[in-house]
């Protein structure tokens, strides 16, 4: 395989050049299927790829000293003997006068790969001056190369100079130890007998200067400040020493230059390169090394580079919006006139043809609303929305406009029905439906196994998805449903026992998350809402229980009465073989939970009453009390009944109990007088009764009774009781003694039993 | 798609996008998306029928694909899970929804191509890929080193882009990475494929101008346009390109291996 001379060319040396190159091609997969071929392979190709062989040769020579330099498969150590090899023809390809570009490129690149090896090499082996001044040669030609070079060649000495700059310079070690990345200053001793650390970092400042004058000389060349860029980061990552420097460069450098000149196509790819090439860079920076003291001036760099684009290449995107707009002829929807009329409004039926999801559902005849999409609004804001117009709208429109949708449907299915008889609709179209699953994982790609990304994003994706636009054309109105071919068997038929069964038990597991959410007690106290607390808006324990309480409470108004009579908004109670409704079920839990510890959850007892109370009064206001009449009396005493029997002389409770209850009635605190059996909680029941009396003017004249009637039925509660009597009610005993003759009446009824 | 695009592209290739292996040099080229299975296989495929070197990547954490509900995607892990046992189990869990939404379809294409989904960050670049005897697009890369990178979404660029500043560059190799977003679906990855070996041809048309010029005379000749090499032409290339795929917006930066 001698090397053909460059100089005769000849139809016979021609095909000998190809046969060469096939040979050489199969000696390099040699190589690449078993590393150990590398050092002889390439010792063995270096005659035949020298200076003096034809470019063919030459090029494919530098390529693969390129390639095999920078493989991965070999350790630097390995790599020495290579290097050291090679360095002689390296340098004899360099060195011819008017060298092609490709193998200078090609060349230049290898050198980049053998400088740190080479520095390495004579660090340990101080002796060997030939190989270091081979390699201090070859890097004193590529700098010469450099300036008037092509673009490809000086893409090389750019890399090149990063290296030498890499290598001769102190490293933080955060470099990733292969590739000769981590030959660093740090490997010299203070007494090397051939090289100088100053020097040497005197040399890689130097050098690092010349690289970034590409971007000083604010030069539009994307080619080379791209490849300057993209080259940097390591280097102001791991050598502390370049990295201010660097960074200043880079935030004076404005990539968005070239914007001003007239856009042509090539332009507008050298801008966006510049200008995204540099952003990655910034970007790249402030998240590798978070703690560089420059982030702040990175960040804004990199904001005020972003608001800078969206001005220049924006543009494009909201005109297009606004043609879209003008072609859809929807009009000016600034200048609509206002409907005045509201109430006169009807619902047409849909005619043949395709329909889109959203015009089934609209009802409004002004163009501009029916180009409004509504999935643009916040989540919060349609919900807000949503509610007012619930609460506000007549109940005649609202079972105008359902019954009107339903008709609509109807159709819709029977259409689509006799559609899909013909030909099964395509549910997906395979062809355009989104295929990737959105990942939320940022550029960072941490491998976590959390199983599926954000449900919002993706429900977010598929509104802005494309297919629910109509498809097809007019004739086929099935296909603008695919509801029609699929329908669910049939669920077993349920008898009012089973129902009622798991009714309680979907009542039981409304209590479920109970035991699971945190109990408010326990933690510090939360600060006071005020009045614009919203109800089951803080998702803990408390909002929980107001969920229930309404449930309750309001869930199942004026729905579960069997009746014919509407607008009943207390349910009427249901007493067949199915036993309690669903309200009663959950108020039968809630009870029970109560009473549970009802010391601590008196609170909930409370908030419960209120519910009922509430619930109550708009039952009496439409004047529709169910079957079942009122709940709160009933429920509150049953409350009171329950815990009266396990009261201690200690619970005040009670006291807070009775005052915060939204209406206390006679038979209630009547309750209260059983308390007055027992002398130990005699001074509870009165004072309960006092504070009443005290802060709850409505009640006094009730509270003062029961005081009154305690006095009567308990001779064991009478000295504390006269108290209160003579102070509030003054006369009353006088009166009760001298209409019983002098003499204290002995009590009627109740009396106190010794404990 | 529109009709927009799309007509350029079609012209040098035949219908099933075989043809005749033409030239003697070869650009390498590496396609990249998200899991390395609906875009970047069309793309790697379609190079691949046009006789170029290609390998594919994916630069997500893991293989996503869809699932009988959008919140229960199909996930599976990269480099270890091979196109035909992805297909075989999905054909197992539900054959009419996965045959429907064309994901058997796709992986049936796939398994014929490579065994299975690779990551871009686990790659080792350089790294000689001799063992992969069966893939589509093997002969010419050897070596394991592209010189196009192209991505088919800007998440994916960003991710290449990044990637490459985080190694260090060490293989001193410059690599042009170009992202062409193209949608993640069946329809707009066929197209993006045939706008992918657009793109590819034209490059490598340039490429080759720049290698049958011999000699001093590319020095000499500083700065003439028709002599620019072909690194130069990169961004040149690409907005003609553009021109003629408007909907296919693309990036480009010049990065290193």
């Amino acid at each position: 395989m001698a090397a053909d001379s460059a100089s005769t060319p000849s139809s016979n040396s021609a095909v000998s050049i190809a046969e060469q190159l096939e040979q050489l091609g199969a000696a390099r997969k040699v190589a690449l299927e078993n590393t150990t071929y590398y050092d002889r392979i390439v010792k063995g190709v270096l005659p035949i790829i020298g200076p003096t062989a034809p470019i063919q040769l030459r090029r494919w020579g530098a390529e693969f000293l390129a390639e095999s330099l920078a493989t991965p498969v070999l350790a630097t150590r390995d790599k020495e003997n290579l290097t050291i090899a090679v360095l002689d023809t390296l340098k004899g390809l360099l060195d011819g006068a008017g060298e092609d570009a490709i193998v200078l490129k090609a060349s230049i690149s290898a050198a980049a790969s053998a400088y740190p090896v080479a520095f390495r090499w004579i660090i340990h082996n101080s002796y060997h001056t030939e190989s270091w001044e081979q390699m201090s040669a070859i890097k004193s030609r590529i700098f010469q190369i450099w300036d008037g070079a092509p673009a490809p060649v000086r893409l090389s000495c750019i890399k090149f100079a990063q290296r030498v700059v890499l290598a001769q310079t102190p490293s933080n070690g955060m470099e990733q130890k292969y590739n000769g990345l981590d030959v660093s200053l740090n490997m010299m001793t203070e007494s090397h007998p051939l090289l100088d650390a100053r020097q040497l970092e005197a040399e890689a400042t130097g050098l690092l200067d010349r690289m970034l004058g590409v971007l000083q000389e604010s030069s539009s060349d994307a080619l080379l400040v791209d490849a300057t860029i993209n080259c940097l980061s390591i280097l102001a990552r791991t050598r502390p020493s370049t990295s201010n420097r660097i960074l200043n460069t880079v935030l004076n450098f404005n990539p968005l230059k070239l914007a001003n000149s007239p856009m042509t196509p090539k332009t507008k790819v050298l801008v966006r390169s510049l200008e995204k090439t540099t952003r990655m860079f910034l970007t790249h920076i402030l998240r590798r090394d978070p703690g560089n003291q420059m982030a702040g001036r990175i960040q804004q760099y990199v904001e005020r580079l972003t608001r800078s684009r969206a001005e220049i290449f924006d543009e494009a995107g909201r005109k297009r919006a606004l043609a879209d707009q003008a072609t859809a002829a929807y009009g000016d929807a600034k200048r609509q006139k206002a409907e005045t009329d509201i109430p006169q409004f009807s619902i047409p039926p849909l005619g043949p043809g395709p329909h889109s999801l959203a015009a089934v559902f609209t009802i409004t005849n002004n163009p501009g609303l029916q180009a409004f999409d509504v999935t643009q609004l916040p989540d919060h804001l349609v919900s807000r929305i949503s509610v007012r117009t619930l609460a506000g709208i007549d109940q005649k429109f609202l079972d105008f406009a359902i019954s009107g949708i339903h008709d609509r449907l109807t159709s819709l299915y029977a259409a689509g029905a006799a559609a899909a008889a013909a030909s099964q609709p395509a549910v997906i179209n395979a062809a355009t439906a989104p295929l990737g699953v959105e990942e939320d994982d940022d550029d960072d790609y941490e491998p976590d196994l959390t199983p599926a990304e954000d449900t919002e994003q993706i429900l977010n994706k598929l509104d802005n998805a494309p297919p629910e636009e109509a498809i097809g054309s007019a004739a086929d109105a099935g296909a603008a449903l695919p509801l029609g071919p699929f329908t669910l068997p049939p669920p077993p038929t349920l008898d009012p026992e089973t129902a009622s069964k798991l009714s309680q038990a979907a009542a039981a597991r409304v209590f479920g998350p109970l035991s699971s959410l945190k109990d408010p007690g326990t933690g510090t106290r939360r600060p006071k809402a005020g009045i614009n607390r919203l109800a089951a808006s803080s998702y803990d324990r408390d909002s929980w229980l107001t969920l229930i309480t309404r449930l309750a409470t309001r869930s199942t108004a004026g729905l579960d009465d069997g009746s014919d009579n509407s607008n009943t908004i207390v349910k009427a109670e249901k007493t067949g073989p199915s036993g309690m409704s669903l309200g009663d079920s959950i108020r039968e839990l809630l009870f029970t939970y109560i009473l549970e510890d009802w010391r601590r959850r008196i609170e909930i007892a409370v908030a419960w009453l209120c519910e009922e109370w509430y619930n109550d009064q708009l039952a009496k206001k439409s004047g529709m009390v169910g079957a079942g009449g009122l709940n709160y009396e009933k429920c509150a005493l049953r409350l009171v009944d329950g815990f009266l029997s396990y009261i201690t002389a200690q619970d005040k409770v009670l006291t807070r109990f009775l005052a915060e209850i939204p209406e206390l009635s006679r038979p209630l605190l009547g309750k209260l007088k059983a308390l007055c059996a027992d002398p130990t909680t005699v001074q509870l029941a009165l004072t309960s009764l006092l504070y009443l009396v005290m802060m709850r003017p409505p009640v006094r004249e009730i509270a003062l009774d029961t005081v009154a009637e305690i006095w009567t039925e308990y001779e064991d509660a009478r000295p504390l009781a006269a108290k209160y009597l003579v102070k509030w009610r003054p006369g009353f005993i006088e009166l009760q003694t001298r209409g019983a003759g002098g003499e204290v009446p002995p009590p009627t009824s109740n009396m106190a039993v010794a404990t | 798609m529109d009709t927009a695009n799309g007509d350029a592209g079609s012209a040098s290739t035949t219908q099933n996008g075989q043809r005749e292996d033409d030239s003697n040099f070869k650009l390498r080229f590496c396609t990249v998306c998200a899991s390395n299975q609906n875009r970047s296989m069309e793309g790697h495929l379609r190079l691949a029928q046009a006789h170029y070197p290609v390998i594919s990547f994916g630069t997500g954490s893991l293989v996503r694909l869809p699932g009988p509900t959008i919140t229960q995607p199909n996930v599976y892990k990269f480099n270890e899970t091979s196109y035909d046992s992805i297909y075989r189990e999905l054909d197992a869990k539900d054959p009419r929804l996965y045959r429907a939404n064309g994901l058997l379809n796709m992986l049936g294409r796939n398994r014929d191509i490579k065994w299975g989904p690779e990551r871009w960050q686990d790659w080792q670049v350089g790294l000689p890929r001799v063992k992969n005897e069966t893939d589509q697009g093997r002969v010419g890369l050897e070596g394991g080193v592209p010189d196009i990178v192209i991505t088919c979404e800007e998440r994916c660029w960003d991710a290449v882009v990044d990637d490459l500043l985080n190694r260090g560059s060490p293989l001193n190799r410059s690599v042009h990475v170009i992202n062409i977003d193209i949608k993640d679906n069946h329809q707009d990855a066929s197209v993006g494929g045939s706008a992918i070996v657009d793109l590819a041809d034209s490059l490598n048309r340039a490429a080759m101008e720049e290698r049958e010029r011999v000699g001093s005379a590319v020095f000499d000749a500083g700065g003439a346009g028709s002599r620019a090499s072909f690194d130069e032409r990169v961004p040149e290339v690409l907005g003609e390109w553009q021109e003629r795929w408007p909907n296919l917006p693309a990036t480009w930066t010049l990065s290193w291996f």
